[in-house]
């Protein structure tokens, strides 16, 4: 007896690798249908029939139900299909439909909440996805473990519509992995009609005036740039003793302020309960959309900047589409779509004219050159990151 | 003093109630609110039920969220009925000792650790990550709370019952059918209810396990919130807040008419 079940499961794990979920194939899906059905309709029969005070008619209903559950869980395999794993809110409504109608194959995505699980998806090895798109400093890391394709180039044609000034970054120097999709900064939003004069500096943001009103990102990195780009030093610092005069410049601002906030931070500008919020340029375009008195500064003492690119992670099982995919959305055309439905700066330069009007004339989101001068990517700062995390805890626990 | 506890014992269960359910209670108002914002009240409308019913993404998780959780629910039940039955009528106590102990174990790990090691096994068997891996976490961590709750109700039952019909000729499955299954059925039900409870809110285990086409509405729920808790986040919350308690009065009414 126990052999045979041995026996039996081997047998079973054996099928199951045969039938890896993965690999797509007709006779696979059908075989799968064939035996989810069986299952289904003996297991709702058996159900019924056990379920002794149950009328027949709620068996038969129960069983037609897991017979339709189960039909439509079956994954339906395409061999043309692409797998998209992206951040919320990052398309427009129609660019998949239209790029599924050009060329005839199908797209599927998933959306996730960290630059983290990209990393914990394409470390684990064992799914699919042909396209990701992680923040600048996830794509050094990716890049580091050795998780993503190289790109080729000959397939990019719309690569030229791409500002030359977002190309070639630090974290992926020449851009061999990577094409940057959308790009953002990280300065504060206020309200015009509450902050009066010239808001040019994060000077403003350590006003004793503004008590109770203002807000600061939750994120150590975020407040650390501030102080340190205000004290005049770069927010990529090891310098133990630059970090301690941050600190205490963070100290000195704490009593002001009305909490850290990074989840909406906009909508406390909106509602007037904060004038002064440092937070993301998409976020405050989005507030600025409703309402004409708030405004969005970058500090001219320098502030982060940050890139979510595309990239194809090494094991993709379509690159070839996710190659065309890429091109695809460096279309101006695309592209304009992609800011006029998600309010976030693009790096392409040819699609500026296709964007609306007041989105273009959003300072949030189209910036004056000369105003990104003094932006910063966020780099590891390796070993000092203990100094940053002790100078951090002595802040938040004060 | 008599007085006094007139008093204090139900400003206290007001205040544990209120505790409780005021959240809940703000949550599903403001999901009828016309400001987009989340801070202030700006009147009544139906527009963000309108807008779920054509936002397709967060739609095709709610999906996914249900078929997992349906799945879920018929495995881990029917396998946890399984092993509870075997539990308590095939082991010595030594053997029932050891079995409790691990059957307890998936309970107390913490769901980092359970999750963590999952993905690792499904890539060393090399299983790719779908809905599948989804319900085979999810079986995996809430078939204990079945095999627990349909324990106790075997434990419960008297012996004499089964060996009377026995006695009166019923082989062992008829027994089974319809003397130890009615006894045990509200057991597998309630069981059966907070495993798909489980299963539907469950977010560390599945951000895991998921892998292509197959974000759930919980992994949805928290990709959208990077950009802010939107009204439409309190529609989705509400309807399936409201799906639950809908759910949880039938198996109550079920699981009483089952027992009588």
């Amino acid at each position: 007896m126990r052999h045979k079940i041995l026996a039996f499961i081997l047998v079973c794990l054996v099928v199951a690798r045969r039938l890896d979920f993965a690999s797509p194939g007709l006779a696979a899906t059908i075989a799968w249908i064939v035996v989810g059905a069986f299952a289904c309709v003996v297991g709702a029969l058996v159900l019924a029939r056990i379920l002794v005070r149950v009328p027949r008619w709620v068996g038969v209903c129960l069983c037609a139900l897991v017979l339709i559950l189960g039909a439509k869980s079956v994954p339906h395999r395409q061999e043309s299909k692409l797998n998209l794993y992206i951040w919320s809110a990052y398309l427009a409504p129609d660019t998949l439909p239209e790029f599924e109608k050009r060329h005839g194959v199908k797209v599927s995505f998933d959306t996730y909440d960290s630059n983290e699980a990209i990393l914990a998806k394409l470390q684990a090895g064992n799914v699919d996805y042909d396209l990701v798109v992680p923040s600048d400093y996830m794509v050094e890391i990716l890049i580091r473990e050795n998780l993503l394709a190289e790109l080729d180039k000959g397939a990019l044609k719309n690569l030229k519509n791409i500002d030359p000034a977002f190309l070639d970054k630090p974290y992926d120097p020449g851009n061999r992995y990577s094409v940057p999709y959308f790009w953002g900064t990280t300065g504060f939003g206020y309200r015009k009609d509450k902050v009066p004069g010239v808001i040019d500096s994060w000077k403003v943001l350590w006003d004793p005036k503004y008590r109770d009103r203002i807000t600061m990102l939750d994120d150590m990195r975020e407040n650390f740039s501030a102080a340190l780009h205000s004290l005049g030093y770069s927010s990529n610092t090891t310098s133990t003793a630059e970090i301690q005069q941050a600190k205490e410049l963070l100290m000195k601002q704490k009593p002001l302020l009305k909490s850290y906030n990074s989840g909406n931070f906009h909508e406390m500008l909106l509602s007037g309960d904060a004038w002064l919020v440092q937070g993301f340029n998409g976020q405050v375009a989005k507030a600025m959309k409703e309402n004409p008195n708030i405004g969005y500064c970058l500090p001219k003492e320098g502030c982060t900047i940050s890139f979510d690119n595309l990239c194809i992670p090494r094991n993709a099982p379509h690159r070839e589409l996710a190659l065309l995919f890429m091109d695809y959305v460096m279309e101006a055309e695309v592209a304009a779509k992609l800011v006029n439905a998600c309010y976030y700066s693009t790096p392409n330069r040819e699609c500026v004219p296709q964007v609306s009007a007041h989105i273009r004339e959003n300072s949030a989101i189209f910036p004056a050159r000369e105003n990104l001068a003094h932006t910063e990517l966020i780099h590891d700062v390796g070993r000092a990151v203990e100094a940053y995390d002790a100078a951090w805890t002595e802040i938040k626990s004060r | 003093m008599a007085r006094r506890s007139d008093i204090l014992l139900p400003a206290c269960w007001v205040s544990v109630l209120a505790f409780l359910y005021l959240p809940i209670g703000i949550l599903i108002l403001f999901s009828f609110n016309r400001s987009k914002l989340t801070a202030s009240w700006e009147g009544f409308t139906f527009d963000w039920y309108l807008a779920l019913a054509h936002n397709g993404p967060l739609l095709s998780s709610l999906w996914n969220s249900l078929v997992v959780a349906a799945a879920t629910t018929a495995i881990a039940t029917l396998l946890g009925t399984m092993a509870a039955y075997a539990i308590d009528r095939g082991l010595n106590r030594r053997q029932e000792q050891l079995v409790d102990a691990i059957i307890h174990l998936p309970i107390i790990i913490p769901e980092i650790v359970i999750a963590a090691s999952l993905v690792i096994f499904f890539g060393l068997i090399g299983l790719r990550l779908s809905v599948v891996t989804i319900v085979l976490a999810h079986v995996a961590f809430s078939i204990s709370y079945v095999i627990l709750t349909v324990r106790s109700r075997l434990a419960g039952m008297e012996p004499a019952l089964e060996e009377a019909a026995m006695d009166l000729g019923a082989d062992e499955w008829t027994t089974f059918r319809t003397v130890t299954l009615p006894h045990i059925l509200p057991g597998i039900v309630s069981s059966g209810l907070m495993v798909f409870t489980l299963s539907i809110d469950d977010y560390v285990i599945t951000s895991f396990v998921a892998g292509v086409g197959s974000t759930t509405l919980p992994l949805s729920i928290y990709s959208m919130v990077k950009q802010g808790v939107t009204p439409e986040i309190n529609a989705v919350s509400s309807l399936l807040l409201v799906g639950t308690l809908l759910m949880a009065g039938v198996a109550q009414r079920l699981s009483h008419t089952l027992e009588e």
